[in-house]
């Protein structure tokens, strides 16, 4: 078994794939990082011209907030539920003062997290796509499947060893994706930012954001956290790209309908978001970071549990499915 | 011969719910080579594909080597070695990575067999270019390097020849010839090329429609029962046959011609020298393989 993993491994990296999805990447951050610090730097001095001061000050500004935050917490007017957000932003503010950093500096850790944040939509599922489309019908295409099953070994054991080594290729990308986005856009923002606190934690409590159980991280900890729901994320979208891999025998198709399903699957949140089997669709769930930055809701009764444990069974309905089709099929190319 | 290899059991499979293969049986001893005849569309592939487990049967069974295939498929699929319709092969890798990689899914396998498998098909200097270079004739090579990496009692070849040159379907076809008589593997070997078939094959077995039309040796196939002798006295020959055998008989280009039972033939011979006969050659007259195939396909597309 761990000979014929070690088998799907070396056509994986052989097609090269990997490079490919290597370069995109390097392209991207690159593109992105650039813009960042453009970005910033355009900021800081729109400010400066604001102030009329060539030295824009933004510590007296934090300070002037500060007080500000003080001053409300004092007061005996506030809701309960408001002391712990402001009692959050008053730390905030303190350690960027404290270690002289301006709050909007962006930085090589704040990127990262953003730059999936932004690709868990569309960007990574392509790459995955990439990885995973042909693993099962690039075999039927170039017909090599029938050298492959014709060996003394069963079915479900080759497309077993060819999930296993999908699922390590995948997780091997989204350290890649990490590693290689905190470190290209380093060269541009020239800050790690691994230490700064970051606020997470929100829910959305019957339309209204609830900050009770807000807790503050490290960016390099949010950044762990993000990453994880990124990973998990891959190796369902894996999954379910071997199933359409193993249903179609044919490459072309499969990256078509995997594109088409991801797209549409975008669009169809936002116009039929009334109608409630939207949501359990695998493509309307993919967005998992953005229950911890605490951010709108398209549709109603969506939580991380609920998109999860979703994700979870179309991972496994769909192994399951591939499993049974593959082992049933016969191969007539 | 010795024992029994392959046993396929009135197979039947449907594709798409039309009857692609109605009842097929067929049976190779060790060392046997089994040429599998007939037009195209007529049921090899399918019938050979259903033998290595790319496609399962509706009904009937197949044992290689005394395991079912169903039952005990790794067991039964360890002992074969095949190229179903052309050599698919790995183009993105050396010919010797591919072997080395379908080499670790079999049992057994070692550096040495896979060098020994590539020496026999003669691709020792190619074998580290990538097959995307490699002609149709080193991918040929190459497949049947395949195949037999694992040491196989059994080997079936699906139209091995196409697209070889004449020298490559000689060489192939000695090599084929060399297995089967020195390491005493059995061959299942389809073809539409009937020279190759007669070239090469020990048994025959011809399909058309699904079914099995005509099986059996090829000596025994391809002869007419016809006898021919080539005699000093073709006349006295001719009176010899007719007095003592019963038998009617023609002169034709200098040769004595007579429909007999073959088990006649060494007391006729007898007769012949005793009379004062000089009896320069016998023989029995054969029909080519070809004629054969044509009679009998034709025979079902009338039905």
């Amino acid at each position: 078994m761990i000979l014929l993993i070690q088998n799907e491994v070396i056509k994986l990296l052989l097609k090269k794939k990997m490079i490919l999805i290597i370069f995109l990447l390097l392209i991207f951050i690159t593109l992105f990082s650039y813009g960042e610090k453009y970005a910033y730097d355009k900021n800081i001095e729109r400010l400066e011209n604001l102030s009329g001061d060539m030295n824009y000050d933004w510590k007296s500004l934090a300070n002037q907030r500060l007080k500000d935050l003080d001053k409300r917490l004092d007061s005996p007017y506030i809701p309960e539920g408001g002391i712990s957000s402001i009692e959050i932003e008053i730390e905030q503010l303190n350690y960027f003062i404290e270690n002289d950093i301006n709050p909007i500096t962006p930085s090589a850790a704040k990127f990262s997290v953003e730059f999936v944040e932004q690709g868990i939509l569309l960007f990574i599922p392509l790459l995955i796509v990439i990885l995973a489309a042909d693993l099962v019908s690039g075999e039927f295409s170039s017909k090599t499947i029938k050298v492959l099953l014709t060996r003394a070994v069963p079915r479900w054991k080759i497309l077993l060893s060819k999930f296993i080594a999908l699922t390590m290729m995948t997780t091997i990308l989204v350290f890649i994706i990490g590693v290689l986005s905190t470190f290209v856009s380093f060269l541009f923002l020239q800050r790690w930012g691994l230490n700064e606190p970051v606020a997470t934690g929100f829910s959305l409590i019957q339309g209204t954001l609830n900050s009770d159980y807000v807790v503050l991280v490290t960016r390099f900890q949010y950044m762990v956290l993000i990453y994880s729901l990124v990973w998990f994320v891959s190796i369902v979208l894996a999954s379910i790209t071997l199933l359409i891999s193993v249903i179609v025998n044919n490459t072309a198709s499969a990256i078509g309908i995997l594109m088409a399903a991801l797209i549409s699957g975008q669009f169809l949140q936002f116009f039929l978001s009334d109608w409630t089997l939207v949501k359990y669709f695998f493509v309307t769930n993919l967005n998992l970071t953005h229950y911890l930055s605490g951010s709108y809701q398209v549709i109603e009764g969506m939580s991380l549990k609920f998109s999860i444990i979703l994700l979870s069974l179309w991972a496994l309905l769909s192994l399951l499915i591939s499993f049974i089709v593959f082992n049933r099929e016969d191969v007539l190319v | 011969m010795g024992a029994n290899i392959l046993k396929v059991n009135n197979l039947t499979k449907k594709i798409k719910k039309k009857e692609i293969i109605k009842g097929i049986s067929l049976e190779i001893n060790e060392g046997e080579i089994l040429g599998f005849l007939g037009p195209n569309g007529s049921g090899k592939s399918t019938t050979l594909r259903m033998i290595v487990g790319l496609s399962k049967p509706n009904s009937g069974y197949i044992e290689i080597c005394g395991y079912s295939i169903k039952n005990d498929y790794v067991k039964a699929m360890s002992n074969v070695g095949c190229i179903i319709e052309e050599p698919n092969l790995y183009s993105y890798m050396s010919g010797y990575k591919n072997l080395e990689m379908l080499g670790s899914m079999s049992k057994g396998v070692t550096k040495k067999s896979i060098d020994d498998a590539v020496e026999l098909v003669g691709m020792e200097n190619r074998i580290h270019d990538k097959v995307a270079i490699y002609s149709m004739g080193m991918k040929q090579r190459i497949g049947l390097a395949q195949a037999l990496i694992h040491k196989p009692k059994l080997l079936i070849l699906d139209e091995p020849t196409n697209g070889l040159d004449p020298q490559g379907i000689h060489d192939f076809r000695e090599v084929v010839k060399g297995l089967a008589k020195e390491k005493n593997i059995s061959v299942l070997i389809s073809s539409h090329l009937i020279s190759e078939v007669q070239m090469m094959c020990d048994k025959v077995s011809i399909i058309n429609k699904g079914k099995i039309i005509r099986d059996g040796p090829l000596d025994e196939m391809i002869s007419t029962g016809e006898v021919y002798w080539v005699l000093n006295d073709l006349k006295k020959g001719q009176k010899l046959l007719k007095e003592f055998f019963c038998v009617g008989s023609i002169i034709h280009k200098e040769q004595l011609i007579a429909l007999i039972d073959l088990k006649e033939l060494t007391r006729i011979n007898k007769k012949f020298i005793e009379s004062g006969i000089d009896l320069e050659y016998v023989g029995t007259k054969k029909k080519t393989l070809e004629d054969l195939f044509l009679e009998v396909t034709e025979k079902q597309n009338i039905e």
